[in-house]
């Protein structure tokens, strides 16, 4: 009776190892026999994911030997998601993301494959000066290329300008004009203007466009000091402050807090201006065609209009240093980003190829003068290390101020304070 | 006994060690193996992309000078006072006025518990919704609070929203722990002339003690290990990052691993110390 306990068991013990085994062989093989799976991750836009799986049904069909398996990530959870899977090697082959995720975590970590020399000459031959910058290391060797180049520029609700007796042909230029033609659009009811209260990355984002406008910075240029409560840190924060709490041109407690639809208060007219991206426009002609028709985008006001700054960001398509078939997924970014009248005609996306705003596609590009002249002023957004642990400071001190009233002089010393700790590992 | 009663019971114990082998070996696994390798982890300098960097205690040194780390241990101790010790006492209450067989106390009790069943992160979008500055918890008070976006309410309303979830879980434990009080004890000292307040605290307390027991270490570890109304609510601003958000944004926001893991090692052992002190009083009150 005893020994064919004994016995059962051990069968069971033998069936398990052996099943646990050939569970872990199945698993482990992507491709054999000429064939190449690729893994291909980006965030989440829908007109964006739409191009994108056209763009893979054709390069599968012209390529039948390639499989490419497409996820999309929730933005907020991206940065998360991709450093946890390239932890354990399970991470994509072909990876976008944006331009600080680039330069401040994935470069200095040596986690994506760089170009080889011949294919970063013929690239830079094609894009725009400086515009590869988001995706090139110190040294020089470029990493990506780009899906989409954004500059910043400014939307206002012409209907709701003319409710309030305001011209839309006179937008306003500089901050001050915003002030003064917000109070003149509450007053008749409509909408002003407010910033955006979402992740620790858009506070800082915008915190930039403020910052490239006073003159700040948050880090030093070496990237060992910060240098955000510095006098022009502090007034930039203060415009933030007293346009929202002075001014009274929006309510950062019943802001939208959607990620996914950032456009929603100017969508529903609870603001009139909002700041704007080439991406914004195409998402707002999609989902609510009325505040399309109603939208002038023109150029983003300044602290000083005579002196004209702007924030540029990429989103580049890279290949995982770790992944098996770097030469496949290569050949998918090209083709990918050789597509660019196509990202300008179906999502709105400009890539900044040298002949971009000349091309036929470009002519259909609603308020392209504007975009051209943003993308002769802009510059890319500051990193260094620990940049993560930087946005969540700045949020901290753009929160305190903004929407707990203390003053920005005493917040950004704090963030000052928690900025050098980091820097200083 | 004899020699080959003796071989038949070794035998039959080899048997039952052997079948114990696998559970054994997943526990070891999977709960073991962790936690020595958190602390293992605590003690190097990890961001999950490059080798590790021994740094030795750097990472202890460095949560006691944070003044991060601090806010969130405060944010925890307020959250953990504010959220348990009413809810505890709510439940207590509710499960003394339940305690009968009177028509529809099934019901109540069902609706009480429904809360319990749902995921805290369901309950965390709908309360999102009623704290809105629009929204219902405003209409029906009559106020202008923006309890998510403010320092001043944004730990209140995280601490109200819990309350209304875990009360129910305590009032089902107790309802269990009053249960299993013989009635004819309170009768008895209803008998002897004990009004309802003297047979609750002379009978129905000292008898409800190990249950007590079960749900006072209960909501010290909940409260402790709270994470998922922070995320969603409020995302740990104003004042209501928590120790386990803090771990969280540490390790995948921050990339900081070893530091993160000190954190949870040092959370585990004040967990341990406060279980262990929870149960030695409640223990030595039985002498």
């Amino acid at each position: 009776m005893k020994k064919p306990v004994v016995k059962r068991l051990s069968a069971t013990l033998a069936v398990c190892v052996v099943g646990l085994a050939m569970a872990a062989c199945s698993s482990g093989s992507k491709s054999g026999g000429g064939k190449v799976h690729l893994t291909f991750w980006t965030h989440t836009h829908p007109p964006m994911i739409a191009l994108n799986k056209q763009l893979i049904t054709e390069y599968e069909k012209a390529n039948p030997n390639v499989t490419i398996d497409y996820q999309q990530i929730p933005n907020t959870d991206f940065n998360t998601k991709m450093l946890t899977s390239l932890s354990n090697g399970s991470g994509p082959d072909v990876i976008n993301m944006d331009d600080v995720a680039i330069r401040g975590d994935y470069i200095p970590k040596n986690l994506l494959a760089p170009m080889d020399s011949a294919a970063q000459a013929t690239a830079e031959g094609r894009y725009l000066p400086h515009t590869l910058d988001g995706a090139t290391s110190a040294d020089g060797k470029l990493y990506g290329l780009p899906t989409e180049f954004n500059a910043t520029a400014f939307a206002i609700n012409k209907a709701a300008f003319t409710k309030a007796g305001l011209d839309p042909a006179k937008p306003p230029k500089a901050w001050d004009d915003v002030a003064a033609d917000g109070q003149k659009l509450i007053a008749a009811g409509q909408g002003g203007f407010n910033f955006l209260y979402l992740s620790a990355g858009q506070y800082t984002q915008q915190l930039q466009i403020l910052l490239n406008e006073t003159g700040g910075r948050i880090v030093s240029d070496d990237g060992k000091k910060a240098t955000i409560a510095e006098p022009a840190g502090v007034q930039a924060l203060e415009l933030w402050n007293t346009l929202i709490n002075k001014d009274k041109l929006g309510d950062p407690h019943s802001s939208t807090r959607d990620a996914t639809d950032p456009f929603a208060d100017f969508e529903a007219g609870k603001t009139s201006m909002t700041i704007m991206y080439p991406w914004g426009v195409g998402q707002i002609k999609q989902d609510n065609p009325a505040t399309f028709k109603n939208m002038e985008v023109v150029p983003l006001p300044q602290v000083d209009p005579s002196k004209p700054s702007g924030r540029w960001y990429g989103y580049y398509m890279a290949v995982n240093k770790a992944s098996k078939h770097q030469s496949e997924a290569w050949k998918f970014i090209n083709y990918v980003t050789s597509q660019n009248q196509r990202w300008l005609t179906d999502v709105n996306f400009i890539q900044p190829v040298k002949d971009w705003a000349s091309s036929p596609a470009a002519a259909k590009v609603p308020f392209l003068p504007v975009w051209q002249q943003a993308y002769q002023q802009g510059r890319f957004d500051e990193v260094a290390p620990h940049w993560a642990e930087v946005q969540d400071a700045i949020k901290t001190a753009i929160e305190s101020t903004v929407l707990d009233g203390k003053s920005a002089d005493s917040t950004l010393n704090q963030a000052s304070d928690t900025i050098n700790q980091s820097l200083a590992e | 006994m004899s020699t080959l009663a003796i071989r038949a019971t070794t035998h039959r114990k080899l048997i039952g060690a052997a079948f114990a082998v696998p559970a054994l070996a997943l526990f070891g696994l999977f709960a073991i193996y962790p936690m020595v390798r958190v602390f293992y982890i605590s003690l190097f300098d990890y961001d999950l992309t490059s080798s590790p960097r021994w740094v030795g205690f750097n990472n202890y040194e460095f949560l006691w000078h944070s003044e991060q780390f601090h806010q969130s241990l405060e944010a925890t101790g307020f959250y953990l006072l504010f959220t348990y010790v009413p809810a505890v006492l709510l439940a207590l209450l509710l499960a003394i006025g339940l305690d009968t067989k009177l028509p529809g106390s099934g019901f109540i009790r069902l609706l009480y518990f429904a809360p319990v069943a749902m995921s805290w992160v369901a309950i965390s979008v709908i309360w999102r919704l009623l704290f809105q500055p629009d929204g219902l918890l405003n209409r029906v008070l009559g106020t202008h609070t923006t309890w998510l976006t403010s320092t001043k309410s944004a730990e209140w309303a995280l601490v109200i929203a819990s309350v209304w979830k875990e009360t129910g879980l305590f009032l089902i434990l107790f309802l269990a722990g009053l249960s299993k009080i013989p009635r004819d004890l309170r009768e008895a000292a209803s008998l002897d002339g004990a009004g309802p307040l003297r047979s609750f605290r002379y009978v129905t307390l000292p008898l409800l003690k190990p249950m007590t027991a079960v749900v006072c270490v209960m909501a010290v570890i909940r409260g402790c290990q709270s994470f998922s109304p922070q995320v969603v609510l409020t995302g740990g601003s104003f004042n209501t990052e928590v120790v386990n958000l803090y771990v969280y944004k540490t390790a995948f926001e921050n990339a900081r691993m070893g530091r993160a893991s000190a954190v949870a090692v040092l959370l585990f052992f004040a967990l341990l110390m406060v279980t262990m002190l929870q149960l030695r009083l409640f223990r030595s009150d039985d002498r």
